[in-house]
C-alpha cells in the first residue's frame, strides 16, 4: 500500500513534469502599428531583385531581403508578396558563379550557365515574367536611367524588358513602371548604381553607356524627391534605404596592392611596387589608399607581357581597373551627398530610414549575431556573395531585420525580426 | 536566540551564489527541503552535505538513489515572435553513500559518490542559436572517502578526499555552408579529472539547535586529448584537421556553507543552509587545440562568473514512527553576469521549491522520495562574445527517490 503511494507519487511527478513547459511571454503584441502592411512593393536595384554571384537566378530571388520581410509582415497584417520567379526549369536565371575549389585560401569560380535566357545562345534576353509583381528590383537600375528620357533602357536592360509587355518595351521607364500599383506600404533601396556604375568601371564613364555616368548630385536630390512624391502620392508610408559606401564591399578590398606585391614577390623577390594609372592619367606607385576591382585577380593580366603588366611604370594597371585615392575621395562624397539627400527627404515625408550606409560600415569592421560573425571578407565573410558586391541569403536576413527594425521603430508595428542562422553564406565545396 | 541566530545570517553579506552548473541534488531528505541540512545528522548522505555530522549516524548505512532531472529551457529570440524550447532529455543524478564504524566508538568511516555539477542541454541541430550551442552534456562524477571524529559528544569533524571524473560533449554548428546550405558542425568530446576536498564542523548546542560550517573545495577538472571534431566541407579541411586533439580546463568553484537546525519539536525540525559558491575562478572558457591553423586558433571565451549564494529553508516533520514529510524553499542567486548568459548554462536567479516523504518499514530499510522544482527567472540578454541576442526561461523538474539499507 505504501508503496503504491510512493509510486503514484512518483509517476503523478513525472507526469507534471512532461506538461509543464516554460513560457516567454512577447510584450508588444502583435500589431501594424501606424502602417499598413496588406500590399507592400519593393523599389529598387539588383539587391531588391535578389541578384547573387553575379547574376539573377531563383535561389537568390527566393531570399531576396523584400522577400524575407513580406513573408514576416504576414503576421501583422500583411498580403501576399509576388516576385518575378524564374521557373524550377529556368531556375538557373541570367546564370551566375560557383566557388568549385578553393586550395591555400585562392578560390576557383566557374560560371553556372544560365538557363533563363529565351534567346539562347545570344542570351540578351530573359524568359518574360507576366503577371502582378511587387518586388519591382530590377538589376542595374539607377535613380537617373529610372527616368530615363528616350524610354530606350527598357529595352536595353533584359531584366526590365523580362517584366514589360512587347508593347511597353521601349515605351516606358521605371518611374512609370512602378506607379499605379494600388501598394498601402513600400521599399525604396535605390541611387547604389548611381555611383556603383561609375566606381565598378574604375571610375571610368564610357562615352554612350549611361551605366557608367556618375549622377549629378542636384540631379540625384530632385529625381529621388519626384520617386517619393510617386510613391507617397496616396498617402502610403514606406521605408527608403541610404547607399553603402561602395568602398565597404570585397568587390574593391580584396585585390589590395600589397597582397599583388606578395604575390609578385614570390615569384621575383626583387619586385618593388605595383605600378598604376590613375584617373588623371599619370603612372605612380600604388598606395594601400588605391583600391583594385576584384575581377582583377582573375583577368589574367597580372605581371604578363615582356614589361610586366603592373610592375613597372612602363606597363602600368589600366585607369578603369583602379580606384585610386582620388576616385576614392570623390566616391565617398557623392554617396555622402546623395545619402543626405535622401535622408533629408525621408523625413520630410515621415517615412522610415534603414540606414544601410551605417551598418555596412559595422561590417566591414566584423559584428557578431546570433552566434555568427559577419563581416566583408571576400568569401569567408558570411555577408558577400561571390561577386563581392551583392549579398548571400545570410546577407539578405541581416539586411532585412534592419529594414524591419527601422520600420518598427517608426511606425510602431511588430514585424518579427527573421532567424539569420537559417540562411547560408558561401557554398563551400565538398571535395 | 533563534531568531537572532537566523538574522545574522540572513544579514551576512549578499553571497552571490551561483548556480550555473550546479546541481543540488545529493540526499532525497535534504532535497526535500530544498537542498538545506547541513546542520541535521539525517543520514549517510552528510558526507557531502556535512562530514562533520557523520560520526553521529546512529546506524552503519549504505543507500543509493537517483534524480531524473528534466531541464526545460526556452528561448526568443529579441524581436521574434518563435520560442524555442530544449528537446526533452533527462538528465541522471545519482548519489551513492556507505557509513560505516564500530558502534559506540568516536569514528565513522563514509564514502560518497554523487554528481555535484553537469548540464544536459539540447537545443537541436538547427535551432537559432545553433552557431552558439547545440548541445552541452558535462557530468561531473565525485568520489568521496571520509572520515568523521567526534571530538566531544556535541562536536564533530570530518573530511574527505574528493576525486573527480568529468565528461564533457560540446556541440555547436559552425557558420560554414555545404552546397547543399547545411551548416559545419563541431563536437568537442573529452574526459578529465582533478581533486579537492570537503571538509565540516558540526556542532551541537545544549538547546539542541545545531551549527555547521562545510567549506568544499574547488576542483580544477583537467581534460586532456579530448577529441575535436569537425564536420566541415573537404575544401575547408585543412583549415580544420580531421584527428584533431584539444586540451580544456574547467574549473568547478569552492562552496562555503553554513547551516543551522533547529528543532521545533520532538517530531519536526527547522534547517537553514546558506552557501556561498566561489564561482569567480571560471573566468573563461578555454580551448588549446594540439593542430592550430589560420582559421582555427585556439578559443578563449570570457565567462567572468561572479560567486553565487544560495539560501534554503527546509523542514522535516516525522509524521508517524514510519512516514516522514518535507517540504522546503530557497533562493539563489545567480554567478552568470549580464551579458554572459550562454544556452549552455541559461542562468538566472531562481527560487525552489520541494517536497518529500521518507517510509521506514522496518528498522533496517527506508525509503525516500522527493520532488525538486526550481523556476529560473526570465533573463533577456544579449552575449558580448557571440551576438546571441534573445530572452532565456528555464524551469527544472526532479522528482527523486533513494533505498536505504541501515544496520
Amino acid at each position: 500500500m505504501k508503496k503504491y503511494i510512493l509510486n503514484s507519487f512518483v509517476a503523478a511527478a513525472i507526469l507534471f513534469t512532461a506538461a509543464c513547459k516554460p513560457e516567454i511571454e512577447t510584450p508588444a503584441g502583435t500589431t501594424a502599428g501606424q502602417a499598413n502592411f496588406s500590399k507592400y512593393i519593393a523599389v529598387g536595384n539588383s539587391l531588391t531583385s535578389g541578384f547573387a554571384d553575379g547574376g539573377l537566378y531563383l535561389e537568390g530571388q527566393k531570399v531576396a531581403y523584400p522577400n524575407l520581410i513580406a513573408a514576416k509582415m504576414a503576421s501583422v497584417g500583411g498580403g501576399a508578396f509576388t516576385s518575378p520567379f524564374f521557373t524550377d526549369a529556368q531556375a538557373n536565371g541570367s546564370g551566375y558563379i560557383s566557388l568549385t575549389a578553393l586550395v591555400n585560401g585562392t578560390p576557383t569560380l566557374t560560371p553556372v550557365l544560365g538557363n533563363g535566357w529565351r534567346d539562347a545562345p545570344t542570351n540578351s534576353r530573359l524568359f518574360k515574367y507576366s503577371g502582378e509583381v511587387q518586388n519591382l528590383g530590377i538589376p542595374g537600375m539607377r535613380v537617373d536611367l529610372s527616368f530615363d528620357p528616350t524610354l530606350t533602357f527598357s529595352a536595353a536592360n533584359p531584366y526590365f524588358e523580362r517584366l514589360l509587355t512587347d508593347a511597353q518595351v521601349g515605351k516606358t521607364n521605371y518611374f512609370q513602371f512602378i506607379q499605379g500599383r494600388n501598394h498601402t506600404f513600400f521599399s525604396l533601396w535605390l541611387g547604389n548604381n548611381d555611383v556603383l556604375g561609375y566606381a565598378t568601371n574604375g571610375a571610368v564613364t564610357v562615352t554612350g553607356d549611361p551605366t557608367t555616368v556618375l549622377t549629378d548630385k542636384v540631379t540625384f536630390s530632385s529625381l529621388y524627391s519626384n520617386l517619393l512624391n510617386a510613391l507617397t502620392a496616396g498617402g502610403q508610408k514606406g521605408i527608403v534605404a541610404t547607399i553603402p559606401d561602395v568602398t565597404a564591399v570585397p568587390y574593391f578590398n580584396t585585390v589590395t596592392p600589397a597582397a599583388l606585391l606578395n604575390a609578385a614577390k614570390a615569384i621575383n623577390p626583387a619586385a618593388a611596387a605595383i605600378y598604376i594609372q590613375t584617373g588623371t592619367g599619370a603612372v605612380r606607385a600604388a598606395t594601400s589608399e588605391d583600391l583594385i576591382r576584384l575581377p582583377f585577380q582573375s583577368a589574367g593580366l597580372f605581371g604578363t607581357g615582356a614589361i610586366p603588366y603592373g610592375l613597372h611604370p612602363l606597363n602600368p594597371i589600366a585607369n578603369n581597373w583602379v580606384l585610386d585615392k582620388d576616385e576614392v575621395i570623390k566616391v565617398k562624397d557623392y554617396v555622402n551627398s546623395y545619402n543626405s539627400s535622401i535622408k533629408s527627404l525621408a523625413t520630410s515625408k515621415g517615412l522610415a530610414i534603414a540606414d544601410t550606409y551605417t551598418y555596412f560600415n559595422q561590417v566591414k569592421t566584423g559584428i557578431n549575431l546570433q552566434g555568427v560573425g559577419i563581416n566583408a571578407a571576400f568569401i569567408t565573410g558570411g555577408a558577400f556573395s561571390l561577386d563581392g558586391i551583392h549579398l548571400t541569403p545570410r546577407g539578405n536576413a541581416v539586411i532585412a531585420n534592419v529594414f524591419i527594425d527601422a520600420i518598427n521603430a517608426k511606425y510602431g508595428s511588430t514585424i518579427p525580426t527573421i532567424d539569420i542562422t537559417q540562411y547560408r553564406a558561401v557554398k563551400f565545396p565538398d571535395k | 536566540m533563534k531568531k537572532i541566530l537566523l538574522s545574522v545570517l540572513l544579514s551576512a553579506p549578499l553571497w552571490v551564489l551561483g548556480q550555473g552548473f550546479q546541481v543540488n541534488l545529493q540526499g532525497q531528505k535534504q532535497i526535500g527541503m530544498a537542498g538545506a541540512g547541513s546542520a541535521l545528522a539525517l543520514d549517510e548522505a552528510s558526507v557531502f552535505y556535512n562530514p562533520g555530522a557523520v560520526t553521529f549516524l546512529e546506524k552503519n548505512s549504505v543507500s543509493a538513489g537517483v534524480n531524473p532531472l528534466l531541464f526545460k529551457s526556452a528561448f526568443k529570440q529579441s524581436g521574434s515572435n518563435v520560442t524555442e524550447d530544449v528537446k526533452n532529455k533527462i538528465a541522471p543524478p545519482f548519489e551513492f553513500y556507505a557509513v560505516w564504524g564500530p558502534k559506540s566508538n568516536k569514528w565513522k568511516l563514509g564514502l560518497g559518490v554523487y554528481t555535484p555539477f553537469g548540464g544536459l542541454v539540447d537545443w537541436g541541430d538547427n535551432w537559432s542559436g545553433k552557431y552558439a550551442l547545440t548541445s552541452l552534456n558535462l557530468k561531473a562524477i565525485y568520489f568521496q572517502p571520509t572520515l568523521s571524529i567526534k571530538i566531544t559528544d556535541r562536536i564533530g569533524i570530518g573530511a574527505g578526499f574528493v576525486y573527480n571524473h568529468g565528461d564533457v560533449n560540446l556541440q555547436r554548428a559552425l557558420p560554414v555552408n555545404y552546397p547543399d546550405g547545411r551548416s559545419g558542425h563541431v563536437t568537442l568530446d573529452g574526459t578529465g579529472t582533478g581533486y579537492g576536498w570537503n571538509a565540516g564542523l558540526y556542532i551541537k548546542t545544549l538547546s539542541n539547535i545545531s551549527f555547521a560550517i562545510v567549506h568544499k573545495s574547488k576542483v580544477i577538472t583537467k581534460l586532456d586529448g579530448g577529441t575535436a571534431e569537425f564536420d566541415v566541407p573537404n575544401s575547408l579541411r585543412s583549415s580544420f584537421p580531421a584527428g584533431n586533439t584539444f586540451n580544456a580546463e574547467l574549473p568547478l568553484p569552492a562552496t562555503t556553507s553554513l547551516g543551522v537546525g533547529i528543532p521545533l519539536s520532538k517530531s519536526t525540525v527547522l534547517a537553514f543552509d546558506a552557501s556561498w559558491v566561489q564561482w569567480h575562478i571560471y573566468k573563461d572558457l578555454a580551448f588549446d587545440y594540439a593542430t592550430n591553423t589560420s582559421a582555427l586558433a585556439d578559443t578563449k571565451s570570457a565567462r567572468n562568473y561572479r560567486d553565487g549564494s544560495s539560501f534554503k529553508l527546509g523542514i522535516n516533520h516525522q509524521a508517524s514512527e514510519k512516514l516522514a514529510l518535507r517540504a522546503g524553499v530557497g533562493y539563489a542567486f545567480s554567478p552568470v553576469q549580464d551579458g554572459y548568459v550562454t544556452p549552455e548554462a541559461p542562468d538566472a536567479d531562481r527560487y525552489i521549491l520541494s517536497a518529500g516523504l521518507g517510509y521506514t518499514p522496518t528498522s533496517h530499510f527506508e525509503v525516500n522520495a522527493s520532488f525538486f522544482f526550481e523556476d529560473v527567472k526570465s533573463r533577456k540578454q544579449k552575449n558580448i562574445e557571440t551576438g546571441l541576442d534573445g530572452t532565456f526561461k528555464t524551469l527544472v523538474y526532479a522528482p527523486g527517490i533513494s533505498l536505504t539499507y541501515k544496520w
